[in-house]
């Protein structure tokens, strides 16, 4: 029993309750309230990290809370192990980043950008910390219909449309997710995540791959893997860039999170590898990973070409977590911290550099580079690390990843890594040329290009909005050299996917 | 088995407006078709002939009704109207730039 966790789910939550009532009182203590809230996030993370050091030594780090005091199965638990400690830290982390650099960035309707932004991390951490299906749903829908209101923010012609392609397509993976949990409960009579694994293995087979087809369906439209990608680049211009930075650098890991957490642990992967799905997997999310780079290259947009430079790199995190090997799992988590950091770092670069342009397209990058010298640099630090130089996180990475594809003798894989960097040295080239492009200005050509257009959103805090940039760059390049640092939380998620039978045993025991 | 049947049918009607018709208004329609569809199976499921579970509690026990899927359908309820009403609302203010609410006539909408 540890309350804390629960109120890892409970400070932003309240705090997204308690803005519009702050609003009331003076809309100048919002950003002050803002803060606290996600320095009281951070605070209960750092006690729960180090009230817990020795357990990480020596493995056997579990919390765990009843909600009620009802006990397992009856009741819902929340639990934490390895796997969500490092989960919930990077995404604590991220949360921190983007929070501040919205501060400089929302220009208007603040109070509504806050409630819809601090529920979706309380639905994120409640995502990553239950051990009950139908928790889970619940989390993913409350994760879908903030993110969907967060993308039809700007309120315009093409944020209006965005928001309903994102809204039809994860409500209707919602759906399944919920036919799923509800197939499991009528079989298995319980909901909890640990009661189910123990029984599930016992189910008839065909039952087995019904659930796992729902389940699967669901999670790989949430994901965007190849039949279901459509919705994804759309989404991801047209929100504000600090949303944009929480959908690819947040959402999409929490969904990675929550397929890791059926397949490995409710349903199991011998399950999965009896039904013979995992070979199937393997080579949809090879193809998904492709297709990403291939859209990528002739995409003439940067946050579009970033969405689907997205799809490839989730492909490539699926196809390597699923070898089901420790070479495998290290590769894809260091892979989804990486992208993670670099994703998020680079949309809110592209939201410092094109704000004044009406779009993101090819043409509005001209002279960017010349213009705001320090942020490009740090822009074309996280485009190298897309690309995978050495120094960086993104190297380190890729390399893990090529080196689990060739161990598990995977060559198309091992082909993906490889062709991925080198579409993604081409198409990211591009833009870096056309950023030192000189334009000579006029005062007037100035005056026009500032004036004439209606502004995307106001900056009024530039400062904080290249920090935060400047941030991202320095996570990159210095977890980049002392990668090692993960070794410990990296071998803590390993145990914790690969030894089910622990997670059964610490839930249903109490 | 005829449960059974009018979900199947109920949820291949809400999948056939969400996917053929164009109206967008249409395809909030058919999701919540395919919503019900779920919710009518579950609670006819969990119907097994017994009392209302929680009004005869304490008393004498004899056959109830499982409540945890009713439950589960409340919720589900509320997350239905929920996300119905903001994509309504994202249909009406795309309505106001667009003149129309036909998805093939909306190029934001194809592309």
């Amino acid at each position: 029993m540890d309350i804390k966790i629960l109120f890892l789910i409970l400070v932003p939550l309240g705090t997204a309750f308690l803005i519009p009532l702050i609003d009331l009182i003076n809309a100048k203590l919002r950003r002050f309230f803002v803060l606290l809230g996600v320095l009281l996030e951070s605070y209960l993370i750092i006690t729960i990290i180090t009230g817990n050091l020795d357990n990480f030594r020596n493995g056997d780090f579990f919390l765990q809370y009843f909600l009620g005091g009802w006990r397992p199965p009856l009741g819902i638990t929340l639990a934490m192990d390895g796997l969500s400690l490092l989960f919930v830290v990077i995404t604590a982390v991220s949360l921190f980043l983007v929070v501040i650099y919205s501060i400089g960035y929302i220009g208007h309707h603040e109070g509504k950008y806050y409630v819809l932004y601090f529920l979706i991390a309380a639905a994120s951490m409640g995502a990553l910390l239950t051990a009950d299906l139908f928790n889970i749903y619940v989390f993913i829908e409350m994760l879908t219909i903030t993110s969907g209101a967060l993308i039809g923010f700007k309120r315009s012609e093409e944020a209006s449309a965005a928001a309903i392609k994102y809204l039809i397509y994860n409500v209707l993976a919602g759906l399944l997710f919920f036919l799923g949990v509800l197939v499991v409960y009528f079989n298995l009579g319980t909901l909890n995540m640990a009661a189910v694994a123990q029984n599930f293995a016992d189910l008839e087979s065909g039952i087995q791959l019904f659930i796992s087809a729902i389940f699967l369906t669901s999670i790989l439209i949430k994901m965007g893997i190849f039949p279901f990608l459509f919705w994804l680049p759309k989404s991801y211009d047209t929100a504000p860039s600090p949303v944009t930075a929480v959908l690819s650098g947040i959402l999409s890991k929490v969904y990675l999170y929550i397929f890791i957490r059926i397949f490995w642990t409710v349903i199991g992967f011998e399950v999965i590898t009896s039904l013979n799905l995992n070979i199937f997997l393997i080579d949809l999310a090879l193809f998904s990973s492709f297709l990403g780079h291939v859209f990528a290259l002739q995409s003439n947009n940067i946050k579009r070409l970033l969405g689907y430079s997205s799809i490839g790199h989730i492909g490539m995190i699926t196809a390597v977590i699923l070898l089901n090997t420790e070479a495998g799992f290290y590769g894809g988590i260091l892979h989804i911290i990486s992208h993670m950091f670099m994703k998020a770092g680079l949309f809110v670069a592209c939201g410092y550099l094109l704000q004044y342009t009406r779009s993101h397209a090819y043409g509005d990058f001209k002279g960017v580079g010349l213009r705001n010298k320090s942020v490009f640099i740090a822009f074309i630090a996280l485009l190298l690390s897309m690309i995978g130089m050495p120094p960086l996180l993104g190297f380190a990475s890729k390399w893990y990843v090529l080196m689990a594809f060739l161990e598990a003798r995977s060559y198309f894989g091992a082909f993906i890594v490889i062709f991925g960097s080198l579409t993604a040295v081409i198409y990211y080239l591009r833009y870096i040329a056309k950023g030192f492009e000189e334009v000579k200005l006029t005062e007037d050509d100035l005056k026009e290009e500032v004036f004439s257009r209606p502004l995307l959103s106001v900056l009024y805090r530039e400062k904080i909005v290249s920090f935060i940039t400047y941030t991202y760059a320095a996570i990159i390049i210095g977890f980049g050299v002392g990668f090692r640092f993960f070794d410990l939380p990296l071998k803590m998620s390993i145990n914790s996917i690969m030894n089910v039978e622990r997670y059964i045993e610490l839930v249903l025991g109490g | 088995m005829l449960t059974n049947l009018i979900f199947i049918i109920l949820f291949m009607l809400g999948f056939y407006a969400l996917i053929m018709k164009t109206n967008l208004i249409k395809n909030v329609i058919g999701l919540n078709l395919m919503e019900a569809a779920i919710f009518f199976w579950v609670i006819s499921f969990s119907d097994i002939g017994g009392e209302v579970s929680i009004h005869k509690f304490g008393e004498t026990m004899g056959k109830f009704n499982d409540p945890v899927p009713q439950a589960l359908t409340l919720t589900g309820i509320v997350i239905g109207a929920s996300t119905a009403a903001l994509l309504l609302t994202l249909i009406i203010e795309l309505n106001k730039f667009s003149g129309t609410i036909d998805r093939d006539q909306i190029e934001e909408l194809n592309d």
